[in-house]
């Protein structure tokens, strides 16, 4: 592209733009949204044929399922989902889920992060390690345990158990370490100059510079939780707790034709429907918050 | 293992007056069962009546709606018995939740293959089931039996048929009542060949890793064997077996199989393009030309299976699933899970209820049978249209005193199951021979799973 | 540790500490929650490895046995071969396109970003069972869309969900759709987070913007690369769901990963194995992230 990088001032007059620098502009940006349309189109197509699919009946996405004719379009797997499942509930609790532990996560993380980058403190390596290998143990193996301690702390069936464990993971810990150890040394010795305590660097300083890094933990964090459901499946034993997922994982388990004897009546239709359902609020709040989430990313960079 | 298995402490007095108030469907005339705890318990009157709470779990889905249905004329007969019923993803939850002993429910939903895996955790019913097994299909109570006791209430038989095109039989001049034998089936399917063209490829054939091991075994179940033996012996390497995968070796060589995973898009592609003129399966096939075919739906009909020699056996079960009372139920009830499901599957009211016509299924459950055999008595689903409405109930009613009783399955099935598949996937593709891949998945089956 | 300062008082306590007793507070809402809600598990399941336990009857200790099963188990080295592999296809390719197209994202003049940003990170938020039976459809051997398009072209038909050689890259495929909106985001962030000035004194300098992403983008994404290439390789290890629904870890076995075999184990209440095989995996994945970290540390220091 261009030799040279603007900066944001500069961008409104750009004075490198000479006559062969444009034509080679137009050329690779040509190349440029070609590639990145092709991928989008990569990304797209699939959900576009689920939410498509979901409009069709279960023989005929069984049977046709690469075409889509408007005039047989039907909301019959939605009315039947509606009727057989209780999504609003799964909302529900996914969002009393999201709020809490999304919370917790968003505060608690970025701190710990801190405390391992920035910090120098006795044990801090193998403490850090430890953090590391609590993230290398397969969840599978920790279900039964947990679900014992959850019976024995009466926890089954309660939101508790559904956001507690988990909620600071080590995951958020060890990229939210990696993303403070970049900011400059030199800018926490002046907050300690100016006389910040730990926390006042960590909320003054910190948190500001990797603006960038905690809007996409944000999202991933929402993301996660959002679609977790091997805890939550194992967690809950009636409808009324579950979440959007643990529901989706269990229609989806219904029609999967791996049970013996299956009668399958929720055919694809339904699930489809439910996929559609559970995807597109959130595409709709991603879409919406867009702008802002740019915003935000973009005039993070205190740095340099 | 047995002192596992005993049955839970109940007065033996108390729990024969509830089996002979709930199979002659009278007024109980004896006190409340004692396991209930004390301040529930009925004061001593003329006619208490069985109160207390069960949870019970249900497959999600239709099954579910299905039995939730039936708990208003359970009520009827037992008014004070609260069910809180769930709707569970039991594949997802059950082992798990039985492993940890955590919110156990008293009742719940079981696939038989998943029996001898859990049996610990059940009550030992055998006392209880004692007056009806005589009326219960044979198979179903043998799957149902763990260490000689039975341990769970058998839900459903599925008779094993032969689903065929009756229009392209018919263009082929095939006649399907002259298919005696499984090598007539592949005759068949080669005049079909001929007749309408090479593209056909007329027989399933099975490629799903979960589904390959459940046909073999109705392969097998046809011929009186199963994957284990009553001593709970792998007994893959025989006969029964062998001819099993021969015959799927020589459709594949033949050119006329269709080699699929049960109802996935290819297979639904490949039935609908007329290619699969023959689908033998479980009578749960019926599902397919009732809802996911389009083109093909109304030209399907179900026979018998032909047999492996001739004059040989028709019949034969594949899949179903029972209710098992867990022992450790959060409200330790069991006497009140065992009415439960004695209503419901050992009942004409409940039975009715879950298999004939009802919201869910305008036109009844018929998917499966019925594994109490006084329900076969009179016609509980009505014919499907997808089968162009032939009298399904009654053809796979025919062959129900045909499936061979003496079948058994075994901790280690699941694991056995996989080690089979992957095997029989090796030789659908022609890298080893039906002898190959039995050698082969017994002595893996051995060392690995049994003899560890 | 050494041993505690002889005077344990607070001041003295600190001092030996590192000077403050922030970081440790800082961290300490992890450990709580771990200590209540990983570690009993984690010991429990520790214990569990030591034992032959499928059910109600006691566990019972059996030593090393599960282990030294596991080890010379033919089908755990193969479920590892498989991983491995999957890693191959995924991992590197995965991480370097997310660098790449975090890069062109970032571009300053580029337009629709919103749209490309969304579009790319959404499928990470589509249901996989979803995505599963696009797969299905897609790449069925004898009715799927692509086979139909290599007919057309004159090639021959792959299976490539029916043999071992395609179907793992297929699954690959599907890993990649799932996953690289979340690779994207996290280079996204990171790269935003490089100074502007960096390119500006390189652009004076005379570097291209090809040597300005290999000079200063790639270096400076370091930490953000060992990162997920770590957290990518945990997930590929463990990965369980997408060859579950996908291709039930077949044809024959070939895309039965660690995550799936260790599943198995689970599924049918071999709990004692399946522990077993969990901390073997465990000890994998912690020597293969600190070779990554060390290495990619390494470089740092240059």
């Amino acid at each position: 592209m261009t030799t040279r990088l603007p900066t944001r001032s500069e961008t409104a007059s750009f004075p490198a733009l000479t006559g062969r620098t444009l034509r080679r502009l137009n050329l690779e940006s040509l190349a440029l949204y070609a590639f990145l349309c092709l991928l989008a189109l990569f990304y797209l197509y699939p959900l576009v044929w689920m939410a498509l699919s979901s409009f069709k009946l279960g023989p005929d996405i069984a049977s046709r399922p690469l075409s889509f004719d408007l005039s047989a379009a039907t909301l019959d797997n939605y009315r039947l989902l509606l009727r057989n499942v209780p999504l609003q509930i799964g909302f529900q609790n996914t969002l009393i889920v999201l709020v809490f532990k999304g919370a917790l996560t968003l505060f608690f993380c970025p701190l710990a992060g801190f405390a391992f980058a920035k910090f120098r403190f006795r044990g801090r390596d193998s403490l850090f390690s430890l953090v590391l290998a609590t993230m290398m143990l397969p969840p599978v193996v920790m279900l039964i345990p947990l679900l014992l301690q959850m019976g024995r702390l009466g926890w089954v069936n309660t939101y508790q158990a559904l956001i507690l464990p988990g909620a600071v993971n080590a995951f958020s810990i060890f990229w939210m370490r990696q993303q403070i150890a970049e900011v400059p040394d030199e800018l926490l010795d002046a907050g300690r100059v100016d006389g910040c305590s730990p926390w006042g660097l960590h909320w003054h300083i910190v948190l500001p510079v990797i603006r960038p890094a905690l809007a996409a933990l944000a999202i991933l964090t929402f993301l996660d939780i959002y679609n977790d459901f091997v805890w939550p499946v194992v967690a809950v034993n009636t409808i009324r707790m579950q979440t959007l997922q643990v529901m989706l994982s269990d229609l989806y388990n219904q029609i999967n034709n791996m049970q013996v004897g299956a009668v399958g009546a929720n055919a694809w239709g339904q699930v489809l429907a439910a996929s559609t359902l559970a995807t597109l609020p959130v595409l709709a709040l991603f879409v919406a918050l867009q702008r802002h989430f740019i915003h935000g990313i973009l005039s993070g960079s205190l740095k340099g | 293992m047995s002192h596992s298995l005993t049955p839970p402490k109940l007065s033996r007095r108390t729990l024969l007056k509830l089996l002979g108030y709930g199979a002659a469907g009278a007024t109980l005339a004896a006190c409340a069962p004692p396991a209930t705890p004390a301040p529930t318990a009925a004061p001593a009157a003329a006619t208490p009546v069985p109160e207390g709470e069960i949870v019970i779990w249900d497959r999600s889905g239709d099954l579910f709606q299905v039995f939730d249905a039936t708990i208003a004329s359970f009520n009827k007969k037992y008014p004070k018995i609260t069910v809180r019923h769930e709707a569970v993803d039991i594949n997802a939850k059950l082992a798990t939740t039985l492993a940890a002993g955590v919110d156990v429910p008293d009742g719940t939903f079981i696939e038989d293959v998943n029996i001898p895996t859990l049996a610990d955790y059940f009550t030992d019913i055998t006392d209880w089931i004692q007056p009806y097994t005589q009326a219960i299909v044979p198979f179903k109570l043998r799957v149902n039996t763990v260490a000689g006791r039975v341990i769970g209430i058998p839900f459903d038989i599925d008779p094993a048929l032969l689903y065929y095109r009756q229009d392209l039989l018919e263009q082929a001049g095939v006649d399907p009542a002259a298919i005696a034998t499984y090598d007539d089936l592949i005759t068949a399917a080669q005049t079909i060949q001929a007749k309408l063209g090479a593209d056909r490829k007329p027989i399933h054939i099975e490629r799903a890793a979960w589904a390959i091991p459940l046909q073999l075994e109705m392969f097998a179940n046809q011929q009186g064997a199963s994957l284990v033996n009553e001593k709970g012996e792998l007994q893959l390497d025989g006969e029964p077996y062998r001819r099993a995968l021969t015959w799927v070796k020589n459709v594949l060589d033949s050119g006329v199989g269709s080699v699929q995973e049960y109802f996935s898009p290819g297979d639904i592609q490949a039935i609908d393009t007329d290619q699969v003129a023959f689908y033998p399966w479980a009578i749960w096939f019926v599902y397919g030309p009732e809802n996911l075919f389009k083109e093909s739906k109304g030209q399907w009909r179900a026979m018998p299976l032909p047999a492996w020699t001739a004059g040989g056996a028709r019949g034969a079960n594949m899949g179903g699933s029972s209710f098992a009372i867990p022992k450790q139920g959060k409200n330790k009830n069991p006497q009140l899970a065992w009415l439960f499901y004695e209503h419901l599957m050992l009942s004409p009211e409940g039975y009715k209820a879950v298999y004939g016509p009802n919201q869910i299924y305008p036109g009844g459950l018929s998917t499966s049978l019925p594994a109490y055999t006084p329900a076969h008595a009179e016609k509980l689903f009505e014919n499907p249209k997808g089968l162009g409405d032939q009298n399904l109930w009654e053809m796979a009613v025919s062959t129900v005193k045909d499936i061979p009783a003496n079948y058994f399955y075994a901790p280690w099935y699941g694991q056995a199951a996989e080690i089979i598949a992957a095997n029989v996937q090796r030789m659908q593709d022609g890298q080893v021979t039906p002898d190959e891949a039995i050698a082969a998945s017994a002595a893996d089956i051995t060392t690995r799973i049994i003899n560890r | 540790m050494t041993a505690l300062p002889a005077r344990p008082s607070l001041g003295a306590l600190r001092r030996w500490l590192g000077g403050s007793f922030a970081p440790y507070v800082f961290i300490a809402p992890f450990f709580l929650l771990f200590v209540a809600f990983g570690l009993f598990p984690l010991l429990y399941a520790l214990a569990l490895s030591f034992t032959d336990w499928r059910g109600v009857r006691a566990p019972e200790l059996i030593g090393f046995s599960n282990y030294i099963f596991l080890l010379t188990d033919q089908a755990f080295w193969e479920s590892l071969g498989n991983s491995l592999y999957l890693w191959l296809l995924i991992v590197p390719v995965q991480t370097l396109f997310a660098v790449l197209v975090a890069s062109l994202l970032a571009r300053p003049f580029l337009r629709f970003r919103w749209f490309f940003r969304t579009a790319y990170l959404i499928s990470y938020l589509v249901p996989l069972v979803a995505i599963a039976q696009v797969w299905k459809v897609l790449f069925d051997q004898d009715f799927g869309a692509l086979n139909f398009a290599l007919q057309a072209a004159g090639l021959s038909a792959i299976g490539w969900l029916t043999t071992p050689a395609w179907a793992k890259p297929t699954l690959a495929l599907l890993v990649f759709w799932k996953s690289s909106g979340f690779a994207i985001l996290i280079m996204l962030a990171a790269i935003q987070g490089i100074p502007r000035e960096l390119y500006e004194a390189a652009a004076l300098d005379g570097a291209d913007g090809r040597q300005q992403f290999w000079q200063i983008t790639l270096p400076l994404m370091r930490r953000a690369i060992a990162f997920y290439a770590v957290i990518a390789t945990l997930a590929v290890i463990q990965m369980f769901a997408e060859p579950y629904v996908l291709t039930q870890g077949g044809p024959y076995m070939s895309t039965t990963t660690a995550g799936y075999a260790l599943n198995q184990y689970m599924k049918y209440l071999d709990l004692g194995t399946g522990a077993a095989n969990s901390f073997l995996l465990t000890l994998l994945v912690v020597a293969v992230s600190g070779i990554m970290l060390r290495l990619l540390r390494a470089r740092d220091e240059d």
